[in-house]
């Protein structure tokens, strides 16, 4: 049987019509569902971080969502460390949330945000651990992380790092273990001020004499990712750096 | 590729519904024509997802899914098919399926489909799911190409499994991620094999195997 030039067009579009609006209509029914799940991940992650829950056990589910509830509170802030306040709205919603953060950071190119935010963990009525939000380019596309800091933002107390464009086995391993315990105990200071912490090529002891306590060892075979993240903490301690120096100062 | 696309012609609708011929479009793939160890297609998957048990049965059971589902489809409308275009509408139907898959993993079972990464939607560029509508789905009724997909899925999803239940319990010394040899081996002095965790440890278990299968079969490349 042989097909007319109009039969073969028509099939090909009815083709793509027919996976285009299956396709559609399989992301959105479980669309919400994704959303859901990407955010329960990320608060676990900081939740991980932040050393939570202390015992150190595996959540899942709502059980995420009721501790991130009860112990973890986002806070606003503006580059010279005071209180954020709603005059900072960037979307016009009326009140500040992640996504004025994320608008101020679009905006604001190289230089540092109208608004920052960072996480902290209550612990009853203090503050037990801070997690400094980490953005910055990968390979591949973009990059982002927390290091969660001790009350005076000069010990690494944990980080977490989320890679989704990256390489598998190679530029995506800075969310593996071996990559991220190594951040735990580095210190976010140099002398008096805050100093960011450098990802270095080799063995961190060779490369940084004297001063292991501010380098970690990058990936091998993903040069350019652990650059990233090495650019991504420096920029991070730019933009916080009044912060970094008085975390109890706005509240 | 030997396909027995012409061999089985269109029948009458079948008044069995588990004939000879339908049984051995299932069991063929699990061992004699079996899609990696024999036609060494799906290479690539077969190496990086079988870290572990765990990740081999659903990247197992989404290729199953993918194939049965493109080859009934594709069987559906066999006759339509202008030739063509036809494997470019084959790719549209597997691709349009395997995105399917990759959103259900990922709305229902996120963990591993984020340790899958890309190599669900990888299952696009798989030779056995494109091979299987190009060889049979095309020729043959809706019923025996789904047959047919179901064992050279399963025949995919068994090789993965044996790979790594040998890459999981000699690299991580685990099996669907719970330790199974004991704590009192590893104070003896054993040490988990770190090649396996890597790629070569499947290229070899896979060599391995190939040669293991094809001895049994007695199976030959022709020259």
């Amino acid at each position: 049987m042989a097909f007319s030039n109009g039969y073969v067009f028509g099939f090909a579009t009815v083709v793509c019509v027919v996976c285009s609006v299956a396709l559609s209509g399989v992301s959105l029914s479980l669309r919400d569902r994704q959303e859901l799940n990407r955010e329960r991940d990320l608060h676990k992650n900081i939740l991980g971080a932040l050393g939570l829950p202390e015992d150190g056990s595996e959540l899942d589910g709502p059980k995420i969502d009721e501790l991130w509830e009860k112990r973890v509170q986002q806070r606003f802030i503006t580059p010279d460390n005071k209180k954020a306040g709603k005059e900072l709205d960037q979307d016009g919603d009326g009140d500040l949330d992640q996504d004025d953060v994320d608008i101020a950071r679009k905006n604001a190119g190289d230089g540092a945000p109208e608004v920052l935010s960072v996480y902290v963990r209550i612990d009853g009525d203090s503050v037990g651990a801070i997690a400094m939000p980490l953005n910055g380019k990968g390979l591949w596309g973009p990059i982002s992380g927390y290091l969660a800091l001790d009350p005076s933002a000069s010990t690494v107390m944990g980080a977490t790092f989320s890679a989704p464009k990256e390489t598998p086995g190679l530029g995506a391993e800075i969310q593996e273990p071996k990559f991220v315990d190594q951040w735990t105990g580095k210190k976010l200071q140099k002398g008096s001020g805050p100093a960011p912490i450098r990802v270095v090529k080799g063995q961190s002891e060779l490369l940084c004499p004297g001063n292991v306590d501010q380098c970690v060892d990058g990936v091998s075979g993903a040069t350019i990712t652990s650059r990233g993240v090495d650019e991504m903490v420096a920029t991070a301690v730019q933009h916080y750096d009044a912060y970094l120096k008085n975390p109890k100062g706005a509240f | 590729m030997s396909s027995p696309a012409t061999e089985i012609q269109q029948e009458r609708a079948p008044l069995m519904p588990f004939g000879k011929k339908e049984r051995q479009n299932i069991i063929d793939p699990l061992s004699d024509n079996n899609p990696i160890t024999v036609q060494v297609l799906g290479i690539c998957s077969a190496l990086a997802v079988t870290i572990q048990m765990n990740r081999a049965l659903v990247m197992a059971a989404a290729v199953i899914a993918v194939v049965c589902a493109s080859n009934v489809l594709i069987s559906l409308i066999r006759n339509l098919i202008p030739p063509s275009i036809r494997i470019i509408v084959q790719l549209a139907v597997i691709a349009s399926l395997v995105i399917v898959v990759d959103q259900i993993l990922q709305a229902f079972l996120y963990d591993i489909s984020k340790q899958l990464s890309v190599f669900v939607g990888l299952i696009i560029t798989n030779c056995i799911i494109m091979g299987r509508a190009e060889a049979f789905a095309m020729a043959n009724p809706p019923w025996q190409s789904f047959l047919d997909g179901l064992g050279n899925g399963l025949g995919y999803g068994i090789i993965l499994l044996i790979v790594a239940f040998f890459r999981e319990i000699l690299g991580s010394g685990s099996l669907f991620g719970f330790r199974v040899i004991p704590q009192a081996l590893y104070d003896l002095g054993y040490v988990n094999n770190g090649l396996m965790v890597l790629a070569p440890g499947a290229f070899i278990l896979l060599g391995l195997m190939i040669w293991a299968q094809r001895t049994w079969t007695g199976f030959e490349e022709e020259s």
